[in-house]
């Protein structure tokens, strides 16, 4: 019984070992502004599966994507999902109206200095990061077509499944 | 600095483990018939119950070992004997919403904190935030703080409060406070320095 649990912890911290290299890493925390006039800290929705899409009011795809992830935000809020959508625009006023067109009801931040799409390497728009429920990065999608939603459903659903 | 920490815990954890692979081998297996079933149970049971305790004793030793490592690495990131610490505490807060502060000393900013509702609401709890700590050398400093946020009748209200502080061989706390003036209305900021 013993020589078995000892042979468990070993295999589990080799397996930490390797999960320590591997590709999921702690998604790196922020507080930003909202539209709301609210701070939003990424930390504080340790627990919910997040989404976090960076996105700019210039951007037709980005739009799209708003608009169907206020749709997956309906359907697995109570599960425990949130969508957090970081503007990259200049001014928080263009992200705001943005929002308000698209209905999206969903926290839209406000990406002032750039910061946060820096220490996140956003290179493109849209640029999508998932976050599991431990707060470490699993999944990060560059690009979007309408056609292209189901992708990310079934993301969020294998992470909702964990 | 963190890969130590995770080397040192992963030999403070490898210890025990070692001595308990040395158990095992000294355990003998059950005798084929060794007792009735009702009694492998409980034997079991209780081997069970031991690795538990066993676990849960390894567990408090890897968070000791990370406190202790901790308190190491601010002891020699920042020596007693250049250590300025700024905290941010709030008092009541009826007149005003905390929404940032901007710390700067001797014109350098140092701090710039953004608060969550959750935040802030902790700190009317009684909670106090250390928002800055760093290392200056002995002498005349000056700090300047800059609150931002939302004033009485839902303005939006921008006050400063500066202190000049002399820093000696001791480690410098200084507390920034957010309380109202009942009399005016009015929030009150208050920097000072803790003996």
């Amino acid at each position: 019984m013993k020589l078995k649990f000892v042979v468990y912890l070993c295999a589990l911290l080799t397996a930490m070992q390797a999960a320590a290299g591997a590709e999921s890493f702690a998604a790196p925390d922020f507080v930003l502004k909202s539209t709301g006039g609210e701070n939003i800290r990424l930390s504080e929705y340790r627990g919910q599966i997040v989404m976090l899409s960076f996105w700019a009011s210039w951007c037709g795809d980005c739009r799209s994507q708003l608009e169907d992830f206020a749709e997956l935000r309906a359907r697995y809020r109570d599960s425990g999902f949130e969508v957090l959508a970081v503007s990259l625009d200049t001014r928080i006023d263009q992200a705001a109206e943005t929002a308000a067109t698209l209905g999206i009801e969903y926290p839209v931040l406000h990406d002032a200095g750039g910061l946060v799409g820096r220490e996140y390497d956003v290179d493109t728009m849209p640029f999508v990061v998932l976050i599991d429920r431990e707060g470490a990065v699993r999944q990060v999608l560059e690009g979007y077509r309408r056609n292209r939603a189901d992708e990310f459903f079934d993301h969020v659903r294998d992470l909702l499944r964990e | 600095m963190r890969s130590i920490r995770m080397l040192a815990a992963m030999a403070w954890l490898a210890l025990p483990l070692a001595g308990n692979a040395q158990d095992v081998d000294a355990v003998p297996e059950f005798a084929p018939d060794g007792g009735s079933s009702s009694a492998r149970q409980q034997q079991q049971t209780e081997e069970v119950r031991t690795l538990d305790e066993q676990v849960q004793d390894l567990k408090k030793l890897a968070v000791d070992l990370n406190r202790d490592l901790f308190l190491l690495e601010e002891e020699l990131l920042f020596p007693a004997n250049t250590q300025v610490a700024i905290f941010v505490s709030m008092d009541v807060g009826e007149f005003f919403g905390l929404d940032s502060v901007e710390v700067q000393l001797d014109n350098k900013d140092v701090a710039n904190y953004l608060y969550t509702a959750r935040e802030v609401d902790a700190l009317i709890r009684g909670g106090v935030q250390r928002v800055f700590v760093g290392n200056m050398k002995a002498g005349e400093h000056e700090l300047v703080a800059v609150f931002t946020g939302e004033g009485p009748h839902t303005r939006d209200y921008r006050r400063g409060a500066s202190l000049s502080f002399e820093k000696g061989i001791g480690p410098k706390y200084i507390e920034l406070t957010i309380s109202d003036r009942e009399n005016k209305l009015q929030p009150e900021f208050v920097v000072k320095e803790w003996e």
